[in-house]
């Protein structure tokens, strides 16, 4: 009676004392779909705009892998007021610092400039999604450096084809079949239409997500939003203007059997011409529709096992488990599993399989959460003369304990300390705040997750980390991959 | 009425801005005032320097103590400090290592520790559990043999591993170029110096170097200054040690022309070049923010460097090439470094050296400086989101000794800083000439990067930075080697007439002049030998006989100043015996000498038989002129107790004395001691006296 008095007192203050920073934003819709998020906060002088272009590697053509990462390239060469290599010169010349990422899901934009700089970033995000410009040169040049990039990443480094070689295995028919750095061989085969079609398909009003953090002022940043985007043209309206920008007059005309005089090219969406303004209220009209893939139905039946050669002195061991996607209600407990196994030098696979019987220089797990569907890799680098068949028994043993028996309560204690640490850690950077608000609204439909991520972990049981493990780690349902060193002449 | 106004409301914008010029950039606001809070610095009794930035934007706190100790030259155990600094946290006196790793784990902190730091990083909340466990770990590690040899198995696996990344291969021999043997940053952990370690040799480093003398302790996050003051007397007021432990280092390795060093990597698809040069500067010297400047418009980050606009987005080499200076109290230096294709490696190099070479010749252009002093103060106002920035600027004043406005005043440094500064500092500090080359990749780019090296050969390093002994197989068996170097030196045709030349020597005597650098007076070497066993040697100078050694076949001593008199032990003299006489390499054949020919390795470009031998106290590696069948040079290996004694010999210009040709100059190194030798005389068949040699 006493003891269950004491357990309950203690979650209960437990719970209370989580220490998460309330993210406040504000956000809304643009009339021309582009969402925007806001958040304002005065710590130090600078403020980060970025774009989440919900466009990934699984929104490609299988013969065109690449494009979605090949694009986030290009589109640094600039636009029809920014001329090639002004990009990011106009960011750093500025005190600012820019980048950008590529996913299977989604391709992210972002500078981070000194405040007095927003308008600056604003106009330069507005000006890579309504008309940017890509030269021949261009083209050229970022084709190569995408392939030293790959070289550099993946085909030079030790192991880093496992990732690559784990999805084709998990996705026959879904377009996770293929990474974000795609096919050299696509990139070599595409031709201008291929540049021009996936721009105006995927860079759109309506598939943004404006997200910006930092020293700003609310309504003056809306101010300047709505000066920059909004006027943005809708629907399909924004590939009307860019072809009246970039095709000739009778190029213009053949297609839309209008003459490009009727339009006032210094207010394009305010022309005052009767025809041109009822082509822009057709072509506004017409909604965008983003191609995107169906849902993997697909299951993965039996086990494939592989051996693959590389450039490695270690062997090496990989697994992968079919997970749901990450907006999965069971994601946060498999999460939570993952840190059991190898999270921190106390976990379960690093003492046992690394420091006892030293049988791995390294084990890691993760739960990798994708938006169509989700893996659980396992992966260890052998000590030099493991049997990988062995090291695979005792990677199994673990998973095995964890579906037998319910973790203890102190474990599950140090599990859920960890997250805590980690969620509070998040949202250190305003650059960090702004992404996780723009991928919370994108994959989850709801930005404030960032504000309630602490308790969706907080409420998994150690019931739910058994369920789960017993529910997706199934050993007749897996892909093997054992990494061996290539035999030298 | 209501729906009218909004009808406006959502007309307005479009009305106002409908007529935007987007050709014209935004016009920056009014910049943003640059505040650095000052830290809070305090010391304890027990010598500790606290520095102490609050920040409570987020619950957490860190805990970071540095400890001021000179890094160690660790020579035969290279590797020493970073596996010392691996087992700080394999348990205390109070905790195993699990429980460690558990009671952290458990309250989700990080607690990292290395050889010169520990750091922790915790919820507000778990502070006194954290700073508990961190303070344990600080005065009590106690490393366990059972951890010690774990980690240790876990490096050799390490270094294996280091073998398939090209990128820690070529900071290998980066560090290796641009410090020598002599220098902590020279020195690289191979599976030979892993071995050399004890677990005395680790708790000995800790308790040199782990000390509260001189150290600092550094607090930043979501704690008051009165929290803090008694955390630190709670935890850290107690703790004992000696005095800080200091060392003169030596002098990078400055060098004149172009050194072309390959690491082979098998199978590389890409070549890591890194194009590096040792620096003469401190931090805090009044030339470092201008030699930063100059390395940003080079390729110090970012998208429009010289770097970055020449090689990845005129000629699409690379995904990146970028340059860094790198400033420290203990060496600096600077580095070009980029991942480029096979095929473009040699061109690559040629752009990098084109750049160093055109930034020195020339006023960089308004436009660059502009943008690089903007990125450098927008990058300096970005750093300070990050609360461990205030910190780290607290922590520099003090340590680098710099003015206290160091910081505040940095922006304004900045801004002061011309073109006319950036060129002085590319014509002071940057060299396209005096450059280490380092090229890690694929055998097939090796002959097109010959061309940049000064001398035209190529150093072949290993993974780790070490020499590369390269064979091709010898087309001759060793005792043919054997025989055509005695008819060499014998100048003859037929053995026979060899070995009668030999017998008809009874004695030799000779005499030497030997230099060093470090000694201002010259030495002299006398060396004796009479048929068949019998030796002396002698090294004197100034009046004084710093050595001399005696064997009469049988037994014999060496007698030095130093050591005083030692009897030879009974491997020594077996040893000996094993290479007997004015060419003992007569005997191998019958003594106990174990040889054997390694085959030929190229060395400066000429190529050398390699014969390996074992006398049963040291193994020794001797090169023979493939052409001429001369011994030129000599590598003697020495195991004396767990240090391991190198030295090399190299002999040269040989002469006719009696029918023999005999060496007139020689060198004798051995770890940072080069001796000249000279050869003054040498009378054969006289009559020695051996009385002062023993």
């Amino acid at each position: 009676m006493n003891k269950l008095f004491i357990t309950a007192f203690l979650s209960a203050t437990t719970l209370s004392s989580f220490s998460q920073k309330k993210i406040e934003y504000v956000e809304y819709d643009l009339p021309n779909g582009i969402h925007v998020i806001l958040h304002e906060e005065h710590a130090t002088p600078i403020v980060a705009v970025s774009i989440l272009y919900h466009v990934g590697s699984k929104n490609e053509k299988a013969d065109r892998t690449g494009f979605a990462h090949f694009f986030e390239h290009l589109l640094f060469e600039g636009s029809e007021n920014i001329k090639r290599g002004e990009y990011s010169a106009l960011v750093e010349k500025n005190g600012g610092a820019l980048n950008a990422n590529t996913s299977n899901d989604r391709t992210y934009y972002y500078e981070v400039l000194p405040s007095n700089q927003l308008e600056l970033g604003l106009w330069l995000e507005s000006e890579r999604l309504l008309h940017a410009k890509v030269e021949t040169t261009g083209i050229e040049t970022q084709r190569s450096v995408v392939k030293e990039e790959k070289r550099q990443r993946v085909d030079n480094q030790p192991y880093a084809t496992f990732i690559g070689e784990i999805f084709k295995r998990m996705f026959i028919v879904h377009p996770y079949n293929w990474q974000p750095i795609g096919s050299m061989e696509h990139l070599d085969a595409a031709v201008e239409k291929d540049y021009i079609d996936f721009y105006r398909t995927f860079y759109v009003p309506a598939n943004s997500t404006l997200s910006i953090a930092g020293d700003i002022n609310i309504e003056q940043t809306k101010k300047w939003i709505s000066k920059y985007f909004s006027t943005i043209p809708k629907g399909q309206a924004i590939n009307l203007f860019r072809d009246f920008e970039t095709l000739s007059n009778e190029a213009f005309l053949s297609k839309y059997a209008v003459d490009k005089s009727k339009f006032d090219s210094k207010d394009f969406m305010n022309s005052k011409d009767p025809i041109a303004k009822k082509l822009i209220a057709a072509e506004s009209a017409k909604p965008t529709t983003i191609p995107r893939p169906e849902k993997p139905t697909e299951k993965t039946d039996g086990v494939t096992k592989d051996i693959i050669y590389d450039n490695i002195q270690l062997p090496a061991l990989f697994m992968a488990y079919r997970l749901p996607a990450e907006t999965s209600k069971d994601f946060p407990a498999l999460e939570m599993l993952s840190e059991i196994l190898s999270g921190g030098s106390s976990s379960r696979m690093n003492k046992v399989i690394v420091e006892k019987k030293q049988m791995a220089m390294q084990v890691f797990t993760f739960a990798y959460g994708l938006e169509d569907a989700g893996l659980g890799i396992f992966g260890a680098i052998g000590s030099n003369d493991v049997n990988l068949d062995t090291l695979q028994i005792e990677l199994d043993t673990q998973i095995d304990l964890i579906k037998k028996e319910l973790i203890s309560q102190e474990e599950f204690e140090k599990i859920r300390n960890q997250f805590e640490n980690q969620i509070v850690t998040s949202n250190s950077s305003i650059e960090g705040i702004c992404e996780n608000l723009a991928n919370n609204y994108v994959y989850f439909g709801n930005a404030n997750r960032v504000n309630n991520l602490l308790e969706s972990y907080m409420k998994v049981t150690r019931e739910d980390i058994q369920r789960v493990a017993v529910q997706y780690l199934t050993q007749d349902a897996r892909v093997i991959l054992h990494y061996l060193p290539k035999k030298t002449n | 009425m209501t729906k009218h106004i909004l009808y406006i409301g959502l007309l307005l914008p479009s009305i106002l801005f409908g007529q935007l010029d987007r050709s014209i950039l935004p016009v920056a606001g009014k910049a943003p005032v640059i505040n650095i809070k000052d830290s809070e610095v305090f010391t304890t009794e027990n010598g500790i320097t606290v520095i102490l930035s609050e920040n409570h934007n987020l619950p957490k706190v860190s805990f970071r103590l540095v400890t001021d100790s000179s890094p160690m030259v660790e020579g035969q155990k290279a590797g020493l400090s970073s596996i010392a600094g691996e087992l700080i946290m394999s348990g205390t006196t109070n905790r195993s290592k699990d429980q460690l790793d558990n009671e952290k784990d458990y309250i989700g902190a990080s607690l990292n520790a290395d050889n010169q730091t520990i750091s922790l990083s915790c919820l507000t909340k778990h502070l006194d559990k954290g700073l508990a466990l961190m303070s344990d770990v600080m005065m009590n590690a106690n490393f366990p043999v059972s951890e010690f040899d774990r980690v240790k198995n876990q490096n050799i696996d390490n270094l294996l591993a280091a073998k398939s990344d090209p990128g820690s291969m070529a900071s290998n021999a980066e560090s290796k170029a641009n410090f020598s043997k002599g220098h902590p940053y020279g020195e690289v952990m191979t599976e030979t110096t892993l071995n050399n370690i004890t677990l005395d040799d680790v708790k000995n480093y800790y308790s040199k170097t782990y000390t509260p003398d001189g150290s600092y302790l550094v607090i930043v996050g979501d704690i008051s200054i009165e929290q803090a003051k008694s955390m630190v007397s709670k935890y850290f007021a107690n703790w004992k040690g000696g005095k800080v432990y200091k060392q003169e280092l030596v002098d990078a390795n400055f060098h004149k022309g172009n050194r072309v060093i390959f690491v082979k990597k098998q199978g590389a698809v890409q070549s890591v070049v890194h194009v590096s040069f040792p620096l003469k500067m401190k931090p805090g010297e009044a030339n470092q923010l201008p030699l930063n400047v100059l390395n940003g418009i080079l390729g110090g980050g970012g998208f429009g460097t010289r770097f970055m606009a020449n090689l990845r987005e005129d000629k699409a080499f690379t995904y990146g090439c970028y340059s860094s200076v790198n400033i420290n109290e203990d060496g600096s230096w600077f580095s070009a470094a980029g991942n480029f294709r096979n095929d473009v490696t040699d061109s690559a190099i040629t752009e990098i050296l084109f750049e160093l070479d055109t930034i020195a010749n020339g006023y960089v252009k308004d436009d660059e400086l502009n943008l690089t002093k903007m990125a450098m103060a927008g990058s300096f106002a970005r750093s300070l989101e990050n609360p461990q920035t205030v910190a780290r600027f607290a922590l520099n004043i003090i340590k680098n000794k710099l003015n206290k406005d160091y910081y505040q005043t940095y922006l304004k440094r900045l801004e002061l800083i011309t073109k006319e500064d950036v060129l002085t500092m590319a014509q002071t500090y940057f060299t396209a000439k005096n450059c280490n080359i380092i090229v890690v990749g694929n055998e097939e780019v090796l002959a097109k990067i010959k061309k940049f090296d000064s001398d035209g050969i190529i150093e072949l390093l290993d993974a780790y930075g070490e020499e590369v002994k390269e064979m091709k197989p010898a087309t001759i068996s060793k005792d043919v080697l054997i025989e055509k170097y005695i008819l060499a030196v014998t100048q003859s045709t037929t053995t026979k007439a060899a070995l009668k030349k030999i017998a008809k020597i009874k004695s030799t005597e000779e005499v030497a002049e030997l230099t060093m650098a470090q000694i201002p007076f010259p030495l002299k070497s006398t060396k004796v030998w009479a048929s068949p066993s019998t030796e002396g040697e002698k090294v004197e100078g100034q009046g004084m006989v710093f050595q001399r050694s005696y064997f009469d076949g049988k037994t014999g001593a060496t007698n030095s100043m130093q050591f005083g008199k030692k009897e030879f032990t009974s491997e020594e003299i077996v040893a000996k015996n094993n290479s007997l006489g004015i060419i003992p390499e007569v005997n191998y054949s019958k003594s106990t000498m174990k040889y054997e020919l390694l085959g030929i390795e190229n060395m400066n470009g000429k190529d050398f038989y390699v014969l390996k031998t074992n006398d049963g106290l040291k193994e020794a590696f001797t090169y023979f002129d493939v052409t001429t069948f001369l011994k030129v040079k000599s590598v003697e290996i020495k195991k004396e107790g767990d240090q391991i004694v190198e030295s090399t010999n190299t002999f040269d210009d040989f002469k006719d004395v009696n029918g023999i040709l005999f060496p007139q100059t020689f060198t004798l190194a051995a770890g940072e001691n080069v001796f000249t030798g000279k050869v003054l005389s040498t009378i054969i068949n006289g009559k020695p006296d051996f009385k002062p040699y023993m």
